[in-house]
């Protein structure tokens, strides 16, 4: 019986490639793997034509499907090829870690006694990989942190570039697992790490699993595992092993494959355990034996696509300065380090610009993963997958753009497709604003992440298919919102996204909410958004007339108690109830909608002439009704006068006028009747009184354009007339003529 | 001491590199005086294994070294190029000094230089005289690179007009140079390169074009990443300075370096080095070598003028100079900064009386 521990170092191609040469010399009857046990049911899946590193096994908590671990595989890692041998001779494979279900309770339990200890920061990862990134950085940090003491005495600047020297870079590979073996039993006797219960139950658990291979009379077990863990494996303390792994706590889990891509192997995705240089690992797994001509080959094709002249001569200097560089600093073959350099100093001529390209297209890459069809995944992954293929929407590692055209089919079903993803929360595409008018485009930035699953997981207990799954969704939002402004905004998103039995439910909820509410600044602050979400309609096939029904009443709501909300408040208030006037009316004149809008004018009547309104705001409804031409000549003068008149205190007065001259001061350009009642009131006031309104007035007038200022100011000055003359000088009135049926073609006053 | 203004490297350095000739037990290309190894330890300095300290002549990071050195055991030529003040010529001098073991091979590039002092020149008396013939032809520091199979440098390559540094493409990859008056060529013997230094900043320099650009190896020397290295860079520079000049002024206090540096960064940067406030930037470069030379000459300024101490009045005109380059715009640029930045701290009190006393 023989046991043979090989400590690899994950995501190591020479690694990976030892391993592979060593099993094969070997000969074992079984492979252990450190993974979860979990997972071994799906090991028969490795060996699936259709299952393309790199892949992931995702281990999660149906019940919480937020707490998950990833356990990636690229086709470089020595478990990925200890597994694909084990299958591809038709021997057992396991794994042997710390089974995930324990794992996961004991996190429970320390984060629930953290969390009785001290009350201060609950760390809270709704991000799915941080409790992976967590358990990541820790086993970095035992990793590393010891192997750079053994780099450093081999005068190397970090432990990783020590560890790619002495082991991956190695191509006879005798008794390179017995040197890892010795190195790390000297680092796991000097830097013996903190007391960390989940390190040690995994080691026991690790040592339990070989136990019971010896058990079962496999005569030569291969285990491959991380460096670290390999001396700790030699050992087997039976008894104390029994007795920790005894009555742990356990939760249910479950396994599956899921598609992985480079970038998010890279340390630059937040991923712990992650490596610098996938798409370089994936280079050399794949050609052991370039001297770096391959890479630089790709390399220039890579700038050649980029417009960027690169000629054989170029390749050719490269490699050799690369060469150079390698025996200058004693190294047997230039690196992914050596290789950088020359590309900068030859094919960049020293600048930096072209290197981030190069980063991100080789040294990283964009590879995904597959994973076959009939792999068993939870259902509304199955729904997603075959919607992404039927409306040609595939998932991408890179980013990809598409604009919709509304008017098609396809495009249709693509966008209420990608609206019920979003709905869902699940990061996949971004709308963007679209260049042009219309409301028939749209564009979306689509980028598949693969921690996505979990979130399709999460969501799958909502329902089987999207659209099932966001209507429920949806619904138990809506049925937990407090106010109107998140359920208008929930319905504002459903629309797009053609979820009749939510939208029936959102506008019932917020029927009720806007019945319960008797804030009618709240009622105010939504319908502006829903009068949007009425005019898709238009496009889309969506029934707008619910919506509409729902604005209606609403309105009405706000008709009735708007006056006596616009009544005893003070001016703060008042200035930011103004602003919900402006937009309301916008909103009242986009609906077009006959009976609304004498509901609102008769309501701007009531504010306008009631008395304790307050001024700015009865002064805004003044100009309103002005604008209707509801209020006009003799009436809007007198109204004005009203106002003004020298027994109302100058503070109101000035306010009032305010709210009449918001947003335009045209009116008081064109019309001399206004212009000559506001002069003579000016010219009425004593200097103190002035003294007194001049800032109110002079935030008025600060409000208009420049060219408004600039016109009244020379209105001032010619004493009230011919301002507008200059603008008429070599005015054609034949010309002018010419335009008026067009003119009135548009309007809609003449059938063409 | 010797009577010459200034040693050349090789001189300067000749025991170092006599140490650095017996440790070398590397493999060295042909006609290399030192291994490549070597000739990075060299310039990054470190202690030999009989306990020989070698002075540090780059303060950077060692790996562009490395690439410079590569470079120069392949076949391609090697371009230096940066910012004015970075070091270019200094490594380009200690390169060749080290390699060759003569850095006096070479062409300063201006935009009068002609073909002729890159390829080879005649001798109009003896060509009148003897007609055509080796005797007559004038070697230029190129032309006896190539026959010795030594380092030949070219300053300041973009000086050169385009017509001319075209000259350079048979000799950089055929490696040899037609003479066809007398029919024949000279050949370039094991161990010939050039190293060309180029800045990035001036005006209306001649790019080069892109067969010759295809010959050279660039390396770009950045201005130096943190404060020590500059500081160390400055105060190394300075110490040897003295030394030459035999300057009776006392070594300046390294608080007076890094003053000078201090300035220099943030107006360079400009932000000021804790981040918070943003510096308007002057038109000049002011690199590690300009700072080198205002602390020069605020010494030379206290041995002679002054009480033999550098005192904040020596270095007021220096800073000045090297500041404001341009008389209307830098100069407020300068003012600025001095009413800003250096008026309110406090240990600065003398600086800003200086510079204010000096600007007035």
């Amino acid at each position: 019986m023989a046991v043979h521990i090989l400590g690899i170092r994950h995501h190591g191609p020479g690694s990976a490639r030892n391993v592979k040469d060593f099993l094969e010399q070997l000969q074992p009857d079984i492979v252990l793997v450190e993974g979860p046990p979990e997972a071994d049911d799906i090991l028969q899946w490795a060996s699936n034509v259709e299952l393309k590193p790199p892949v992931a096994i995702l281990c999660y908590q149906p019940d919480d499907p937020q707490r998950s671990y990833f356990y990636p595989f690229a086709e470089f890692s020595p478990e990925w090829q200890a597994i694909k041998y084990a299958r591809r001779k038709n021997i057992h494979v396991r794994f042997m870690d710390l089974p995930i279900s324990h794992q996961f309770a004991i996190e429970q339990e320390e984060k629930k006694e953290k969390d009785n200890a001290a009350e201060g920061p609950a760390a809270i990862n709704n991000y799915s990989s941080s409790t992976t990134e967590e358990k990541e950085n820790e086993e970095i940090e035992m990793h590393i942190d010891p192997m750079s003491h053994l780099a450093a005495a081999a005068g190397y600047e970090d432990g990783e570039k020590w560890w790619e020297h002495m082991f991956e870079h190695r191509h006879n590979n005798e008794e390179v697992f017995t040197a890892v073996q010795e190195a790390m039993q000297e680092l796991r006797e000097h830097f013996p790490k903190k007391d960390n219960r989940l390190e040690q139950l995994r080691e026991a658990h690790m040592r339990k699993i070989i136990r019971q291979a010896e058990k079962e009379m496999y005569s030569n077990i291969a285990v491959i595992c991380g460096a670290w863990h390999a001396p700790a494996l030699l050992n087997m303390p039976v008894q104390k092993d029994n007795e920790s792994l005894k009555g742990l706590a356990k939760v249910k889990v479950e396994c599956t494959w899921i598609p992985w891509t480079y970038n998010r192997l890279s340390f630059y995705s937040g991923y712990g355990a992650g490596i610098a240089s996938p798409g370089w690992y994936h280079h050399i797994w794949k050609h052991p034996t370039d001297d770096g001509t391959l890479w630089m080959a790709k390399v220039a094709k890579l700038f050649r696509g980029q417009q960027m002249d690169t000629s054989v001569a170029h390749v050719i200097e490269a490699v050799r300065l690369a060469g150079s560089l390698a025996a200058l600093r004693h190294l047997s073959k230039a690196g992914l380090e050596e290789l950088n350099e020359a590309t900068l100093s030859v094919l960049c001529n020293g600048e930096t610009v072209m290197m981030g390209l190069v980063q991100q297209a080789l040294i990283v890459s964009d590879r995904i993963g597959e994973v076959p069809v009939d792999i068993p995944k939870p259902p509304l992954q199955v729904d997603i997958e075959r919607t992404q293929k039927k409306l040609r929407l595939p998932a991408t590692a890179d980013w990809k753009d598409y604009t919709l055209d509304l008017r098609k089919e396809n495009d249709l079903e693509r966008s209420i497709f990608l609206h019920r993803v979003q709905l869902l929360d699940i990061k996949w595409g971004e709308r963007e604003n679209v260049a042009g008018k219309g409301t028939f485009k749209e564009q979306w930035r689509l980028q598949w992440d693969p921690a996505s699953s979990i979130d399709i997981i999460e969501k799958g207990r909502y329902g089987n298919t999207t659209d099932i799954a966001a209507t429920r969704y949806i619904t138990e939002l809506a049925r937990k919102a407090a106010t109107l402004r998140v359920v208008c905004e929930l319905l504002e998103k459903c629309i797009p996204a053609e979820l009749p039995d939510a939208i029936e439910i959102l506008i019932q909820q917020i029927n009720n909410l806007a019945a319960a509410s008797g804030d009618v600044i709240q009622l105010m602050e939504v319908i502006p958004n829903l009068v949007n979400v009425s005019r898709y309609g238009n496009v889309r096939k969506t029934d707008a007339e619910l919506v509409l029904g729902i604005i209606n009443s609403m309105i009405t709501r706000i008709c009735i108690s708007l006056p006596a909300a616009s009544t005893g408040i003070d001016e703060e208030a008042a200035e930011q109830l103004l602003d919900l006037f402006f937009s309301m009316n916008d909103a009242v004149n986009v609906l077009q909608e006959e009976d609304i809008t004498g509901q609102w004018q008769q309501t701007l009547l009531a504010i306008a002439t009631g008395k304790f309104s307050a001024p700015v705001i009865a002064g805004y409804s003044n100009r309103l009704l002005a604008d209707y031409k509801l209020l006009m000549g003799d009436e809007l003068v007198n109204a004005f006068y009203y106002a003004m008149s020298s027994a109302s205190a100058p503070a109101l007065a000035a306010a009032w006028l305010e709210g009449f001259l918001k947003g335009s001061g045209t009116l008081l350009l064109l019309d001399n009747a206004i212009w000559s009642i506001i002069n003579d009131w000016v010219k009425q006031l004593d200097e103190d009184t002035f003294k007194q309104v001049l800032p109110l007035l002079r935030r008025t007038f600060s409000n208009f354009s420049t060219a408004e200022r600039r016109r009244l100011g020379e209105k001032v000055k010619t004493g009230g007339v011919a301002i507008l003359v200059k603008t008429e000088i070599g005015f054609d009135e034949e010309r002018a003529k010419t335009g008026i049926p067009v003119m009135l073609q548009l309007l809609g006053l003449k059938k063409s | 001491m010797s009577q010459t203004l200034r040693q050349h490297a090789e001189q300067l350095f000749a025991q170092e590199l006599e140490e650095l000739q017996k440790q070398d037990d590397d493999k060295r290309p042909a006609n290399w005086k030192l291994s490549p190894q070597s000739v990075v330890q060299y310039l990054m300095g470190g202690k030999l294994k009989n306990g020989f300290e070698i002075s540090p002549k780059y303060i950077g990071n060692k790996r562009l070294m490395e690439i410079a050195v590569a470079t120069l055991t392949t076949d391609r030529a090697l371009l230096l190029y940066g910012l004015p003040g970075t070091a270019k010529s200094w490594v380009s001098e200690h390169l060749a000094a080290a390699i060759s073991g003569d850095s006096t091979l070479i062409v300063q590039g201006t935009a009068g230089t002609g073909e002729d002092s890159i390829r080879y020149g005649w001798n109009y008396a003896r060509l009148l005289a003897e007609g055509p013939s080796l005797n007559a032809l004038v070697e230029t520091p190129i032309m006896r690179a190539m026959k010795e199979g030594c380092i030949a440098r070219i300053e300041e390559l973009t000086r050169i007009g385009a017509d001319v540094q075209d000259a350079l493409i048979t000799i950089l990859s055929e490696k040899s140079l037609p003479i066809p008056e007398l029919n024949t060529e000279v050949q370039a013997v094991k161990g010939f390169n050039i190293i060309a230094t180029a800045n990035n900043r001036d005006k209306g320099v001649n790019e080069l074009s892109s067969a010759l650009k295809r010959r050279f190896n660039t390396v770009i020397l950045p201005v130096p990443d943190s404060m020590d290295e500059e500081i160390d860079i400055v105060r190394r520079r300075v110490e040897s300075f003295e030394k030459i000049m035999e300057l009776p002024a006392e070594k300046p206090a390294l608080e007076d370096i890094r003053r000078i540096v201090t300035i220099f960064r943030e107006l360079r940067n400009g932000v000021t080095l804790d981040g918070k406030t943003k510096i308007k930037v002057p038109s000049g470069t002011l690199s590690t070598a300009e700072a080198i030379s205002v602390v020069n000459n605020g010494l030379a300024m206290a041995a002679y003028f002054g009480d033999g101490q550098l005192k904040a009045n020596d270095l007021a005109a220096g800073i000045l100079g090297a500041v404001i380059k341009d008389p209307v715009q830098d100069k407020l640029v300068w003012q600025e900064y001095l009413e800003t930045v250096v008026k309110p701290r406090d240990e600065w009190k003398d600086v800003y009386r200086a510079c204010r006393d000096m600007s007035a």
